[in-house]
């Protein structure tokens, strides 16, 4: 019997909407959140591990459109506690994200490339996973940010709005971190596999490296306060999510009706 | 004439300067991507040909689609030189301090400063590699074949292609083909000799210069059999000590920072 992948994928979307659309209700439905929440987790993970154990030891092509939701949905039990206001909304706001890059996997899949030679690499796969996991930290972090933007839009909720960005740049400062190591595991894959420090066919370096200063540049606004808190806040909510939005678009291909 | 100095170099060294900086390289980034995207094969030639050749050709000739690459060369340089003033500034009243505090507490200071050191590193590693770099492409060895390297007196001969084929059965495609392509090269430098193996991902380092594998044949074991040959581009690159130093350098700037940040800063806090 063979596992169709992009069933199981919508499973697992479907699964995630259910999960946001629970996450909207009150105290009873947190149960029924995580329940739902760990099913999406464990269909998207089947779609990863189905995904993986096909192409390896090499990398599964483009795998980011389905492996970035299953990292947010293992990180949104950890981004903030569901017991505060500030905390269902982080949660509220990753799992409306996950819902829509799982929908536009679905709608936009680029699964259609065949794996090749030189990712059959350790330092490719560091690559790929330091990468991931630092996107999703980064989209913790934009979630805050946006939590923290129109949960304190009045300036007597200041302190409301420190501690959420307080939040927002642990998070930032993680996704860096990883996001740094992704870089240099790619630098060393590179040099390996094509003896140069930068692979030039790869447009999505760009991108990459577009996503490290953007963050570089919010860790120093933090660290310096160059900018006043609320605008560090805009920079943050609204940034993060163009860059999320850029850094994923080399893994979405042409559309293709997913039904 | 020092206060004017003194003041440009402050200026050089401003946190201001930095965030404009990482904002306008952000921005030049993402406009590359879509160029790089669009007219990928006007880049392709950077991994080769250097980049002062590029920019004399490609590069000038194409501006519409390069100019962002120029504009990213001008914006690392001043976030280079940007970095190391600001970071020198405050190196330079850490240590002035350091009878005030422990080793280990102006180890954990310092921490942020080896990482934007390592930056700087990295940054001229590259620099080196693409002004530097000399590259013989199209150099193909069969077995028992010699390859010469340019100034050395060193070669390189071919004894034999030991490849491992895909023996799985998840992958159609793979059925048969090469999953491992692997030279074994004998290495004589004139005096000694010894035996190396290439493969695609693990280059050969010989007498300054480094071998990688960039194509191979015959790529299965049924079908239309081709002649076993290795196509190799060979680089003299001496850049890359440098970068690989700066990633070692950033790394153990980022490790020393993270324990202050997980461990130190949480047990003073306690």
């Amino acid at each position: 019997m063979t596992i169709d992948t992009p069933s199981v994928f919508q499973l697992a979307g479907t699964m995630y909407w259910l999960a946001f659309l629970a996450s909207l209700g009150k105290g009873t439905r947190k149960g029924v959140t995580v329940l739902l929440l760990t099913l999406a987790v464990l269909a998207n993970l089947a779609v990863v591990f189905l995904r993986y154990h096909q192409a390896w030891p090499m990398l599964p092509m483009h795998l980011g459109a389905v492996a970035l939701p299953l990292c947010l949905g293992l990180l949104t039990p950890f981004a903030g506690s569901g017991q505060t206001p500030q905390g269902q909304a982080v949660r509220r706001i990753l799992l409306a994200l996950i819902v829509l890059l799982v929908g536009a996997a679905l709608c936009f899949p680029k699964d259609f490339y065949l794996p090749f030679l030189k990712s059959k690499t350790l330092l490719a796969h560091g690559f790929l996973w330091f990468g991931l996991a630092g996107k999703a930290c980064f989209t913790v972090s934009a979630a805050w940010a946006i939590s923290g933007l129109f949960l304190f839009r009045r300036t007597p909720e200041r302190q409301g709005l420190t501690a959420a960005m307080h939040r927002c740049h642990r998070w930032a400062a993680l996704g860096f971190t990883l996001w740094t190591l992704s870089m240099f595991a790619g630098e060393l894959w590179s040099y390996l596999g094509w003896g140069t420090p930068v692979v030039w066919e790869d447009p999505a370096l760009t991108l990459t490296m577009a996503a490290w200063f953007f963050y570089a540049c919010l860790l120093h606004l933090h660290l310096t306060r160059a900018w006043t808190l609320r605008a560090r806040t805009v920079y943050a909510s609204l940034g993060g999510l163009l860059l999320l939005t850029l850094t994923c678009l080399p893994d979405f291909g042409p559309f293709r009706s997913p039904f | 004439m020092q206060h004017i100095v003194s003041r440009i170099w402050h200026a050089l060294g401003s946190i201001n300067l930095t965030v404009g900086l990482c904002l306008l390289l952000t921005a030049d980034l993402v406009w590359g991507y879509f160029c790089l995207e669009r007219h990928t094969p006007l880049f392709t030639p950077l991994n080769d040909m250097g980049l002062i050749p590029w920019m004399q050709t490609y590069g000038s000739h194409n501006l519409p689609w390069t100019v962002w690459f120029f504009l990213l060369l001008a914006l690392l340089a001043l976030l280079a030189v940007n970095t190391f003033a600001c970071t020198t500034n405050r190196v330079v009243h850490l240590l002035a301090a350091k009878s005030m505090v422990s080793k280990r507490r102006l180890a954990l200071k310092l921490a942020p400063h080896i990482m934007h050191y390592g930056l700087i590193v990295i940054l001229a590693g590259y620099l080196a590699s693409y002004l530097c770099t000399q590259v013989l492409t199209g150099r193909t060895l069969v077995p028992g074949a010699y390859l010469s390297l340019p100034g050395t007196g060193g070669q390189v001969r071919m004894v034999a292609f030991e490849p491992d084929y895909y023996r799985g059965t998840r992958l159609g495609f793979w059925k048969d083909e090469v999953i491992t392509a692997r030279a074994r090269l004998l290495l004589d430098d004139g005096t000694t000799q010894r035996e190396a193996m290439l493969t695609c991902t693990h280059p050969v380092r010989f007498l300054g210069y480094s071998l990688h594998m960039h194509d191979f044949a015959p790529k299965s074991q049924g079908g239309m059999k081709m002649k076993t040959r290795i196509d190799l581009h060979v680089r003299k690159d001496p850049g890359v000590a440098l970068y690989l130093a700066g990633i070692v350098l950033f790394t153990v700037g980022l490790a020393l920072y993270l324990y202050e940040w997980i461990i130190d800063r949480e047990t003073t806090t306690l």
